[in-house]
């Protein structure tokens, strides 16, 4: 084993560009090795091209502040409720901040994945003689190099974070196309691809599931069924038939996240035999175990360095890269890169469920609603993922943010052999949400009523009963959202405008004629939940310092672009009274905080810093305290200040600390949650659920069939603004989101071969479809269980968009408008 | 190898056969990143500027390949030239169309290539250019393969008529920025000759020209007064376009057996292809006649 640099000194490691703080995730020490039991590292991560770079490196804690050069401080606000920009945007915007595909090791190799061409077919044999055989090429590994099976042979070493049934390598089925079946690691990237393709596997292709009806009675693609889960939810009376009932049936596609950065890491070997795992993981802990468990070695043996996250909404990568990756290094004993090819990404990564879902509400004859039943089907593709987790989120809110009496709902999550779906903003709840308010829209045409009207008489508020028999118990001010709404004045029409200054549906100077176009008005609300549900041990752990005149928080919450580092600062600033804080880059040495998804980092990490910097905040107050003999309540501080309440006495903080280190480490976990019943889909299963509604105005070329959003507005539920302008950027992203699912985003499975994995075919909003999109209203209810009282604020209106932006291409064409991405056949006229 | 005349690309391009042209490198470097291409070494174009200009050449333009968007799109060509300006406007990003190239465009040949449908109703010719010198082929016969370029060959300069007439560019898609076309209509008036012609991008694999609707609706138009169309004949031109140019829907069962709209199917979406050439053919002699 050759060891591309013997000593774990720092004087090889070279400095990180311009924006880039020490430590940060891909700064030198940010991805520097050696923690764990690993004590003569093996080798050093940096940055390509860094130490290259001439500007000078400009810290970005001191940018971000406002302080100049000559260190005049200009007052910016601290704190929470503040909106300091985020440390990691200068180099964010200057492209210098390092994401997982720049690291760099000395010595590496370069990894490469072959895949199936197969949606569904056996493996009768794999030849790598042909890769091996090429110069350059180090080792090719298969599912015979992984963990064995129970019973002694390769199986792939299926994991996952429910079920563990996706395997790293297929072993003897593939299950959809682009499944991995094998690795190489060669000495140059095109070696290393060359080599994939050059490796022989004999198929002997199957008859691929694709349609998700046909899930049922097909017979199983895999030992353990092609049911992932059904949920059904028993909720009142069955015989109730109301005045009016519409039905519907709603169809969502298959939305890709489409990160802008594919996946890409760096695995270096241990000497005690593990590895080490630089990849933009946004659940290191989980990861970690489940790379682990893979590659049959303790967890302690594998140690996950998050780099910097270039883009997610939730998960990321799946585990079968990582451990690929892993598996590679410790093979050839050299470090390891790959990057996966954007037509890669497309095809592994987790995706949103395509979901049919079959409705028939009832109401009174004043618009009251009665009754919900419903049918819905999600895609969960080959594996199981994450699918029962966001069955339980499509179940329990079927019926959306309102009062129904009787709710029957059967959901279904099925295996399919399409692409696997996973974690994407408001999985689950965003598909029932197109489906409830089309619904809702049916009913207000049936009974002639306003749309927003017949939303109010329904509305859901806090003490209200979800279907599932859970209460309320946060605030739910639904009512409030829809007036918020209600007041806003409408965009202006385009009349007075010369006709080449409108922007119209198909973008400047296309073939769009005022002459065709119509505007339409819709409106949408909808719901998710908060954390992990049904018993999921929702925990986080964060550790605060003080030394000197810094802080410092530790803290594995990946901030995938979420912001989370920011709102971590404010938090310690707030509570400690100090500027200057720093925050750690995060490994799994340190203790787990969980996934970033569902919108609990903001509720579990955001609550374990304040506690831990409540304890130190403590620590530092209590000898203060009895020194002027008041209890430590009546202390507050300041701008580096420790002042009484009567501002007669008063210390420096500096002062205080006697030259200490002040430390605490504390976890924050929300009240329990319990599963839904297997058969009446009853329990207590949320912790917390935040709500949004929403107006999209879009104009619509009815013969070209061609939409454009004018304008979105939003108002939301955030219990408490944080960070506003942080909350509006959220709210702009997840409502882009949401408007590329409606009209254009759509991974298209053609017999389950994947037709359109790049950026040409499949078409994300560019910067002239995302609309206007105006924050009306945050409305700040404060959630009394919630650390801060504050809510998760990007799954809601990621959910919400596609619902609102349907309706109101359904208020301009008069057409149903059953189905998302909207096909032009389904707007024009 | 950055050659700086024409002359010096072809005796390049001679000396190293293996040798791949690029020009702005839209199109090649995007398959090159993919690992779909790996050229064994590239002849850059960029430099030679007799390919990067324009001129006139007895009523007709002699187009250099290496004009790119961004300097087609501009006022004083798009005055002669109107719909391939448009074409080149609405090609791509910003970035895209100031480094690809018009003749990258037509050696591309993507059936969604914007400026080939252009190219196909103005019935322009190429110059191709190979160590035995130059050749002048129509467009359409390159597009079609009928006469598709040699080994060693560039292409050097596109012959457009000069028609001084409306001319118009209409492109389908799918979003409201740049995008792929979904379908385009170009169309072009030739007084001269007192003839339209069309031709449909996007929807077959080469432009289509209508010819039988050309044809017809050159004859219903008042070629010696004000040009007016009557409204329904030219909705009558959009249907014998897209009938020509987009094969009839196969009806998968009955329309409505679908429940609750959920029309759909390859049947709704060749429908919906129809309409959309019906439509843009409709608007474009419209906006021609206007
Ligand atoms: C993001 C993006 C969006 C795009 N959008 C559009 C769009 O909306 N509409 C559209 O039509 N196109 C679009 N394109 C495609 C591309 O930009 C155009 O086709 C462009 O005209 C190609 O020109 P180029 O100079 O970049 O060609 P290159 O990439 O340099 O070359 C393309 C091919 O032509 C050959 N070639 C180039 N010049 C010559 C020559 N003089 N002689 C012989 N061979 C030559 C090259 O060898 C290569 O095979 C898009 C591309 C991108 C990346």
């Amino acid at each position: 084993m050759t060891l591309p640099s013997s000593s774990g000194d720092d004087n090889n490691l070279t400095a990180p560009g311009p924006g880039v703080r020490q430590g940060d995730p891909g700064s030198a020490t940010g991805a520097a090795l050696g923690g764990g039991t690993a004590t003569a590292a093996t080798t050093t991560a940096t940055t390509v091209g860094g130490g290259t770079l001439t500007q000078p490196r400009i810290p970005a804690q001191v940018a971000e502040r406002g302080e100049g050069a000559d260190g005049t401080e200009a007052a910016e606000p601290v704190g929470l409720g503040t909106s300091p920009i985020r440390a990691d945007a200068l180099a964010k915007a200057m492209g210098t901040f390092p994401y997982a595909a720049d690291l760099w090791a000395e010595g590496l190799l370069w990894g490469a994945v072959a895949r199936s061409p197969y949606a569904h077919a056996r493996i009768l044999s794999i030849d790598y003689g042909p890769a091996l055989a090429i110069p350059g090429v180090y080792a090719v590994v298969t599912a015979a190099d992984l963990r064995l099976g129970p019973t002694g042979q390769p199986d792939g070493a299926p994991s996952g974070p429910i079920v563990q049934d996706r395997p790293v390598f297929a072993a003897d089925v593939v299950r959809h196309f682009g499944e991995p079946v094998a690795a190489v690691a060669a000495d140059h990237p095109d070696t290393a691809r060359l080599a994939a393709a050059a490796i022989t596997v004999a198929y002997e292709p199957l008859e691929p599931l694709t349609d998700p009806e046909a899930a049922f009675t097909a017979p199983p693609i895999h030992p353990d069924g092609n049911l992932f889960r059904h949920q059904p939810v028993r909720f009142g009376d069955p015989e109730v038939v109301g005045d009016v009932v519409v039905e519907g049936l709603y169809k969502v596609g298959r939305q890709d996240p489409a990160p802008i950065g594919a996946e890409a890491g760096l695995a270096v070997p241990r000497p005690d035999g593990g590895v080490e795992l630089h990849v933009a993981s946004t659940d290191p802990h989980g990861d970690r175990d489940r790379a682990a468990h893979c590659l049959g070695l303790e967890p302690d043996r594998v140690r996950l360095v998050v780099s910097g996250v270039p883009g997610a909404t939730a998960d990321r990568e799946d585990v079968g890269f990582q451990v690929a990756l892993g598996l590679l290094a410790i093979r050839t004993g050299h470090p390891v890169k790959m990057a996966l090819t954007r037509e890669e990404s497309f095809l592994t990564h987790p995706h949103r469920h395509p979901a049919l879902l079959r409705y028939r509400h009832h109401a009174d004859a004043e618009g009251r609603l009665l009754k919900v039943e419903a049918q819905l089907l999600l895609d969960g593709g080959a594996y199981a993922e994450v699918s029962s987790e966001a069955l339980a989120a499509a179940a329990a809110m079927a019926a959306g943010p309102y009062v129904v009496p009787h709710v029957f709902v059967d959901a279904w999550a099925v295996r399919t052999n399409n692409p696997p779906a996973g974690r994407m903003r408001g999985e689950g709840s965003l598909q029932t949400c197109f489906a409830y308010e089309s619904q809702l829209d049916r009913l207000a045409a049936a009974l002639d009523l306003d749309r927003l009207e017949i939303r109010r008489r329904n509305a859901m508020s806090t003490g209200d009963l979800l279907p599932t028999g859970q209460a309320v118990t946060c605030p739910a001010p639904v009512s409030e959202l829809l007036d918020a709404l209600a007041a806003e004045p409408l965009p202006p029409l385009p009349v007075d405008q010369p006709d080449d200054e409108w922007l119209l549906p198909g973008g400047p100077g296309g073939a769009g004629d005022p002459a065709a176009v119509r505007r339409g008005i819709g409106y949408a609300v909808g719901m998710v939940h908060i954390l992990g549900a049904e018993g999921a041990d929702e925990v986080s752990t964060a550790s605060v310092r003080v030394s000197g005149s810094q802080a410092s928080v530790m803290c594995t919450a990946v901030d995938t672009g979420t912001g989370f580092s920011t709102l971590a600062r404010q938090i310690v600033q707030d509570v400690l009274g100090i500027t200057d804080v720093y925050i750690a880059p995060v490994d799994t040495d340190q203790p787990p905080a969980g996934p970033s998804a569902r919108g609990r980092q903001t509720w579990v990490s955001g609550g374990a810093v304040e506690r831990a910097a409540l304890m130190v905040r403590h620590q530092l107050l209590q000898p203060l305290a009895m020194q002027f003999g008041m209890s430590p309540e009546l202390l507050t501080i300041s701008d580096g200040k420790i002042t009484s309440y009567d501002g007669v006495l008063g210390m420096p903080v500096l002062q205080a600390l006697e030259g200490k280190d002040l430390w605490a480490t504390a976890q924050c976990r929300p009240h329990p949650t319990e599963p839904l019943d297997s058969e009446t889909g009853q329990g207590d299963a949320f912790v917390g659920l935040a709500f949004c509604a929403m107006r999209a105005v879009v104009d619509v070329d009815v013969e070209l069939g061609t939409v454009r959003v004018v304008e979105l507005a939003v108002a939301q539920d955030v219990g408490r603004a944080l960070n506003p302008e942080q909350i509006e950027a959220r709210i702009e992203a997840g409502a882009t989101q949401g408007l590329g699912l409606a009209l254009m985003e759509d991974l298209v499975s053609e017999g389950g071969r994947i037709s359109n994995a790049s950026f040409t075919r499949y078409r994300l909003p560019t910067s002239l479809d995302a609309p206007a999109i105006r924050v009306v209203a945050l409305l700040e209810e404060r959630d009394v269980v919630a650390p801060f009282g504050a809510k998760a604020v990007g799954a809601a209106p990621a959910t919400v968009a596609p619902a609102a932006v349907a309706a109101a291409v359904r208020a301009a064409t008069g057409r149903q408008v059953n189905r998302l991405p909207i096909p032009a056949e389904d707007v024009a006229l | 190898m950055l050659p700086a005349s024409l002359d010096e690309a072809v005796t390049a391009l001679a000396a190293s056969p293996a040798a791949v042209p690029v020009a702005g490198g839209t199109d090649l470097m995007g398959a090159v990143n993919a690992g779909l291409l790996r050229p064994m070494a590239l002849i850059g174009l960029g430099r030679i500027n007799e390919l990067r200009g324009w001129q006139y050449q007895d009523g007709t333009a002699q187009l250099g390949a290496g004009l790119t968007h961004a300097r087609m799109g501009r006022p004083d060509f798009a005055a002669l030239m109107p719909a391939l300006a448009e074409a080149a406007r609405s090609a791509g990003p910003p970035q895209v169309r100031n480094a690809g190239t018009l003749g990258g465009n037509i050696v591309t040949a993507d059936p969604a290539g914007d400026t080939l449908p252009v190219l196909a109703a103005l019935e322009a010719t190429v110059t191709l250019v190979g160590p035995e010198g130059g050749r002048e082929v129509p467009v359409s016969h390159l597009l079609t393969g009928l006469d598709p370029m040699r080994g060693g060959e560039l292409l050097g300069y596109v012959r457009v008529p000069l028609l001084h007439a409306p001319q118009v560019f209409l492109k389908a898609t799918g979003r409201t920025g740049p995008s792929r076309a979904v379908a385009s209509v170009a169309l072009v008036l030739d007084p001269g000759r007192r003839a339209v012609r069309c031709a449909v991008g996007a929807v077959a694999p080469v432009p289509l020209r209508p010819l039988e609707a050309e044809q017809w609706v050159s004859g219903c138009i008042d070629w010696d007064g004000d040009r007016a169309i009557d409204p329904a004949a030219a909705a009558a031109f959009g249907e014998y376009v897209a009938a020509a140019c987009v094969p009839e829907p196969q009806p998968a069962g009955l329309p409505d057996s679908q429940p609750d709209g959920m029309e759909g199917g390859p049947a709704a979406a060749a429908a919906r292809l129809r309409r959309t050439v019906s439509v843009l053919a409709r608007r474009a002699l419209g906006r021609a006649l206007k």
